[in-house]
Parts: C-alpha cells; structure tokens; sequence
C-alpha cells in the first residue's frame, strides 16, 4: 500500500518535472467497472458465471459481434456470412486481418480447434451444450462418435461452413456467447490450466489481459494487433472484484469507479432520487431463483418442493427485500423473452398457500412436522442472504418448515452446486441469447449446468421438439408445454425476475441500456 | 537498606482471595462495571422473557423504522425487532467471548506455566512449537477446523480459543520464569512438595494478574474475530446475529438507520468497558505484590 503510494507520487512528479512531456489527452481513457467478485477463470470454454463473461468478451471476439445497442449480430471475426435456403448451413468468411495477440492470424482452424475443444468429453465444459446445434455435436460430447463426424468443416483458411442440427433462428447471436469464443490452439496445449494466466495467454479481441490480481483487481489493456484497433477508444479497463455492493457504492461516490456491478437494496430508493441520473434500471433477461437438489430426500418429493414454492410471498420479497422494481416470478423464463409470454404458474402472493400445506401434509409431514431442517446455500453477499433470510422465514412461518442458512464465496460456491453437494441453492440465470430456449434448455437431462439432477424424459422430448420446430407459433406453444411440466415438477424454484440496477458515471460513453446487460467496450469511452 | 514493613503480619494468615476480595470491594469502578456485567449477562439469559418480540420474526412491511414504543430499538432492513437482536447477540457474543476466553486462558496458562518452570531444554521446545503455530495463519486454522468439523456452534469457542492461547502462554512462562528461583519456591521445593503442586499452589496464583488483564483484552479479540467469520458464512448463521454481525450490518445502512449501528456498537463498548475495568481492579486486587495498604 505505502510502496504503491509512493510510487505514485514518484510517477506524479516525474510528469511534472520531466521536461518535454506531453500530456496526451484530457481526459484518461481508463475504466474502472466493479465487477463483483473475483472470477473463477478466463478460459471462454469452461466458466460459466456473469463475472468471468464481463472479461471475457473484452479478451476475445467470436465470429459475429453485436451491435452496442440493437444487439444485432455484426461482424466479427467473420467479415460475412452466407445462410442456407434451409436455415442449416452457414458459410462464414474470415476477415484476414484477424490477428492473435502473438501476430498468428485468426483461421478457421482455430474455430474448429475451439468448438471440439468445448464439446470433448474430456474439456467437461458445462456450457458443451451451447454446441449441441453443430450436426454431431451431442454425439461427439456424450462420447458417442469422435470429433470427426461433426458438421464444421474449412475449405479454406478463412472460409468456414458450419451444418447445423436443426435450423436455430438464433444461431447467429449464439456466436456471441464466450463458449463459442476461438482460443488459441497452441498457446492452450503448452500451457494446459495455465493458459489463462497473464504471462501465457493469447487471445484476440479488443483487449488484452496485463495484470491478474487475485480477488483485487484485472487489468486488461487496449491489444494492437486487433484488427480493428483504430475503434478502440479505452487506453485500459479495471475489472475490480469487490463482494460488498457498500463498498462499491462508496468508491463510486469517491469516482474511483466508473460503473458497479450492483447497488446496495437499502440504498435504492435513495438513488431513485438522486437527480443525477446514475442509477441505471432497466428490464433484463434473468431469473433468480433457488435450485432444488432433487436427490436428496425430503426434496425428492415433488409435493415438498410445490409446497415450498407455493408458501413463498414474492410480492412482498420484490417489494420489502429485494427493493429494485423486480417482478415476482410467475414462470421460470422471463416473460417477454424471444417474444414468449409464458403463463403465470405460480403465485404472487400466499394466495395458494392452503394447497401448499395440504400438499406438505400429503409428502408426510403435516403442519412440518418430522420435516428434517433443510439448508440454503447462497454465495457470499448482503442482498443474497436477505432474501434467503426471508424466505427462511416464510418456510417457518407458514409450513412450519426449518431451514439454516450457509453461505460460501464464489468459487467455492460454483463447485459446490457443480458437485451437487447441497441441498437448495441460490441461482440465477441469464440469457445467453434472446430465446426462451435458453434457460428452458439448462434444466434437460445431462445439461451441464443443470444443478438440481432432476431429469424427465418428457420435458426433454418437448425441448427436441422445440429444437425441430420453424414455425415460431408452435415454438412457443412448446415452450408453454415445457414451462407446464417445468412448474408442476419445480426443481426450480423461481422467485423474481432480475431489473438491471447498477450506477454508471455520466462520463462513460458508447454504453447503452439493452436486456441482455451487453456493453461491448470496444465502442466505450470516457468523456 | 530497605526498612521493615510498619504493618505486623497476622499470624492468622488470610487467604489469597479473601485478600483479593478485600481489596476488590474498594475499588468502585471495577465493582460498578462487575455489577454491570452481572446484570447484562442475566438479562441476556432471560432475553426470551424480556424482549417483547422475537427475534426472527420479519415484519417486511415495517423494516428500517426507527426507536418507538413499540419497538424499543427500531427494527432491521427485514423488519425484526433490534431490541430483542442485540439481546439475542449479545447472548451470543458473551458466550462465546467468555468462553474462548477461557479456553485460551486454561491452555495457555498451563502450557506456559509447565515450560517457564521446567525451563531449559523442555521451555525451549515446547516455546518453539508456539512459535511454530503463530506462523500458522489464524484464519486457515479455522477454516480448516470448520470445514473438517462442519458448521458447529461449539466448534467456535474451541476455535477461538486454540488461536488464543499462544501469547498467554508466553506471558505466563515470562512470569514463571522470573518467580521459579524466588525464595518461596525454593522453600517449597526444600519442604519437598510435589512439582505439580508447586505449579499449581504457588506459581499460577502469583501469575494471575497478568492472565486476568490479558484475558479481559482476548474477550474483545474473540468477539471481534466471531464477526468476521460469521462474515465468511464460518461463524454464526441467521437469522442468530452476534454483536458483530449486528455491527457489520448497522454499517452498511448508517446514514439510512443510524440505530442499527447504534445500539449494539453501545452495547459491545459498554462490555467492553466493563470487562477492562473489572480487569484492572480484579489485577490490583490479586496481586500479592502490589499490596499498598
């Protein structure tokens, strides 16, 4: 600390008596965004959290990018794009001043290396799935044919054709997503768990990884080789990885952040009336809810579970605890998500609670008696433990039901619900592209991130089917049909449905509301 | 020279404590703060029949009101009443302070004691293992025991306290050591009483003093270092609070509802108060050597 200060002001005056030195600009391209809390790696294949994607998508570029504030699919690595008459196949052209950050051009060959990488059984990627729509891609990943039979294929370096499974009306915005980034084959085998680490990694967005950290700070700094460096306007971004939304707010206050990953709920209702307009809210794509580990007894009852689900009050959570304007939640995908307007499943309020207790005394454990005390895990956070401390309570108070409360950090906590070694679990999903297939998919059989072992053979024959269907009308009466199964089931118990609220200086620029929380930093700057 | 003691020694002989309570029930301060702790620590135990309301139970539509008669304290960001919280932390917070505390205490002060008066060889070694689980670092110690052992309210106190005890034993053995070559040792040692009981009769008695301020400083530790493992989900799990829960809480919210920080910070550093005080008028009396009248 002292060192560091000192060195500052060593730096400080050096500026001022160095003679001849220029001052560049006025204002310092230098972001510093909370990120909220340190990330469990960088490595596109295998993270899965919202902290890791935030600094990921600034290390990497896939074959499309998206527009800052339409989120159109743009292009990216891929300089254009050729669609099939059957919505199948996808010939991509490569743009030939993609370049590593080593000087290596960006090829098809590194596509292809990257999309086997995730899908081989042995990378374990919990996200293998969002390579499902590659032809074979299941096959490959459940280890039934090997990475030759996939449907991606070069004819040339910089000429890429892809066949799909199925015709996916979204594939192209999928691209985005981090698991489908491109990694850097030889940079990858030499350094195998390590690749990630500053000294190694190589990677080819609009930033490259200087400085790691651990649980402080990542800093990545604007990457020449990137083709389009001319457009990158930030000298560097701080990813700060701070746990405590207080501590957040106060650097903000003190200007030492630019944007936080979150606010204090106590402290919203102040910045509502804060007339400097920094408090951003704005609807978003995800669902919080808790998962259910289905094999432990007693929650391996479908009665106990809807008997929980049903005695909690999510208006008055939305309202009293949780404070941002969020909406109770009624299903598990986010109404409005690709269009689908799923039906209200669950209640508002406790006004089915008396189906809840009967339901309860059905499993064996009537008014909640004999009913062993259940655990709810949470990562370590104020705002994640109240609502945990509160939904405790309702269980308590209106089924007679004892839950304790624990609560590990980050990492911890994503191993844990990887091994599925809890019972309920604090979660929250986002949307990886605007399509209720994206969170309906995470709870089929064998789904990396479906964390509750639940597995129902019907549920999965509709989400094949969804996956066949073109007619976006019969899409969504099958998301409704698996919404139906998903909710009478409830290996999930959905409690609202997440609001973007979080402080952004008025001095950053190119940053634009959207659902899905993107903000390329490619097109920031700071004014 | 120094010149012969004005007061002809009783030949009743009065008891180490009695002495000690003697010279205790004079000093008002160190009585005040006693009868303080005392009546705290009744009102924690019978917290249940005191406090009008409970404390888990969430009123979310009344959260963050202020003091009022219905609720003596105000209530938290879910509504609980924090009247019956600081009752129930301070519950909590005592139990556990005190406890490690003496855990510490029995510990150290037989460890440091063993090492001081066995001295040479055997001081050396059993001084060197200290040394060695100081460079442990507290905080993995614990970890590792609560990972290992589960989550276990007991598992605290044992915790604290084995992370405690190192700098007592070392005051002590400092103290054993300076006193193991005094005359009424060797006396003792001529008279032929057993090691043990010279140890225990002679020697821990006249290094009480020290053990009892530093005791009233390890309470604190203890407390405070409670409220930053309930902080990594380690310690205490709600909806129980500790003092320092309660604290971290309050700190987050001050400028919104400055009484969550208030009254339970009012009522660590009025323990805390006590505890230093009772520490120093229960040092002054137990001293032997420090008989002014």
């Amino acid at each position: 600390m002292t060192r560091n200060r000192w060195f500052i002001s060593f730096f400080v005056l050096w500026n001022l008596v160095a003679p001849g030195h220029c001052v560049h600009a006025a204002v310092s391209q230098v972001l510093h965004l909370g990120n909220g809390t340190e990330p469990k790696d960088l490595d596109p294949q295998t993270v899965t959290g919202v902290p890791e994607t935030k600094i990921i998508q600034s290390l990497f570029e896939g074959l499309v990018d998206k527009d800052p504030k339409s989120l159109e699919p743009r292009p990216g690595v891929a300089e254009s794009w050729k669609v099939s008459k059957d919505g199948k196949v996808y010939t991509f052209k490569l743009r030939r001043n993609a370049k590593w950050s080593n000087g290596d051009p960006v090829t098809a060959a590194d596509f292809i290396f990257s999309w086997k990488r995730l899908l081989d059984p042995k990378t374990a990627s919990e996200y293998a799935y969002q390579g499902y729509y590659f032809r074979g891609g299941k096959n490959f990943n459940t280890g039934k044919t090997d990475g030759s039979q996939l449907g991606i294929k070069s004819t040339d370096p910089y000429t890429l054709e892809v066949t799909l499974e199925n015709p996916t009306p979204y594939f192209l915005s999928l691209l985005y997503h981090h698991s489908l980034y491109p990694v850097h084959q030889q940079t990858v085998e030499k350094y195998q768990m390590r690749w990630t680490r500053p000294e190694h990694i190589v990677s080819n967005g609009a930033f490259l990884l200087k400085k790691w950290q651990m649980n402080k700070v990542i800093i990545v700094e604007r990457n020449p080789t990137y083709w389009d460096a001319v457009n990158v306007k930030l000298d560097s971004v701080h990813f700060h990885a701070i746990e405590k939304a207080e501590t957040e707010e106060k650097l903000f206050q003190v200007k030492k952040l630019h944007a936080t990953a979150t606010v204090p709920t106590e402290k919203i209702a102040s910045w509502t009336q804060n007339a400097s307009g920094v408090l951003k809210r704005h609807p978003y794509l995800g669902t919080y809810y808790y998962w259910i580990n289905v094999n432990r007894p007693p929650l391996n009852k479908p009665q106990v579970r809807k008997a929980l689900a049903l005695a909690i009050d999510r208006e008055k959570l939305v309202k009293f605890v949780v404070k941002g304007g969020q909406a109770p939640a009624e299903s598990f995908t986010p109404p409005g998500t690709g269009g689908f307007q799923p039906q209200a499943k669950l209640p508002r309020d406790l006004s089915r609670l008396n189906e809840a207790q009967a339901l309860l005394a059905q499993a064996g454990f009537p008014k909640g008696k004999g009913f062993p005390t259940i655990e709810i895990l949470y990562n370590t956070s104020e705002g994640h433990k109240k609502i945990a401390e509160a939904i405790q309570q309702m269980w308590s108070e209106h089924l007679g039901v004892k839950a304790s409360l624990y609560n590990q950090e980050w990492k911890v906590f994503l191993d844990t619900q990887h091994s599925k070694n809890y019972m309920i679990s604090r979660a929250g999903w986002i949307a990886d592209y605007n399509d209720p297939h994206t969170f309906l998919e995470l709870l089929t059989t064998g789904n990396g991130n479906n964390h509750s072992s639940w597995s129902n053979l019907n549920y999965d024959g509709v989400l094949e089917q969804v996956q066949k269907e073109i007619s976006s009308k019969k899409r969504l009466e099958l998301f409704q049909k698996a919404e139906d199964i998903l909710l009478e089931e409830l290996p999930v118990i959905p409690l609202y449905i997440y609001t973007r609220l979080y402080l952004l200086s008025p001095q950053v620029q190119g940053w634009y509301d959207n659902v899905e929380d993107i903000h390329p930093l490619k097109w920031v700057w700071i004014q | 020279m120094s010149e012969l003691s004005t007061a002809v020694p009783s030949s009743q002989g009065v008891s180490l404590w009695d002495d000690a309570w003697a010279r205790l029930k004079k000093n008002r301060l160190a009585l005040l703060a006693a009868t303080f702790l005392i009546l705290e620590v009744l009102i924690f135990f019978l917290a249940p029949l005191i406090a009008p309301h409970s404390y888990e139970v969430q009123d979310l539509e009344r959260t963050m009101t202020g003091p009022s008669w219905r609720h003596w304290f105000g209530t938290d960001t879910l509504g609980r009443d924090l009247f019956a919280r600081v009752l129930y932390g301070g519950r909590v917070s005592l139990t556990v302070g005190i406890l490690a505390s003496m855990v510490s205490a029995i510990v150290g002060v037989i460890y440091g004691s063993i090492s001081g008066f066995l001295g040479g060889r055997w001081d050396n070694l059993m001084m060197r293992v200290v040394d060695v689980l100081y460079a442990l670092p507290f905080i993995f110690l614990v970890i590792i025991l609560m990972v290992y052992f589960g989550r276990n309210f007991m598992l605290l106190f044992v915790a604290l306290g084995l992370t405690q005890w190192l700098t007592m034993a070392r005051i002590v053995r400092g103290q054993v050591l300076s006193l193991r070559h005094k005359e009424f040792i060797e006396a003792a040692t001529v008279l032929g009483i057993q090691r043990k009981w010279i140890i225990f009769r002679h020697l821990i008695p006249n290094t009480l003093g020290p053990v009892i301020v530093y005791l009233t400083l390890t309470v604190p530790a203890v407390i405070l270092e409670e409220a930053f493992l309930s902080y990594l989900g380690l310690g205490i799990q709600a909806p129980l609070a500790s003092w320092g829960t309660l604290i971290k809480e309050g700190v987050d919210v001050m400028d919104l509802a400055p009484w969550m920080l208030f009254f339970p910070a009012l009522f660590l550093s009025a323990t805390l108060f006590s505890l230093n005080f009772l520490g120093d008028g229960l040092r002054d009396a137990l001293d032997p050597k420090g008989a002014k009248d």
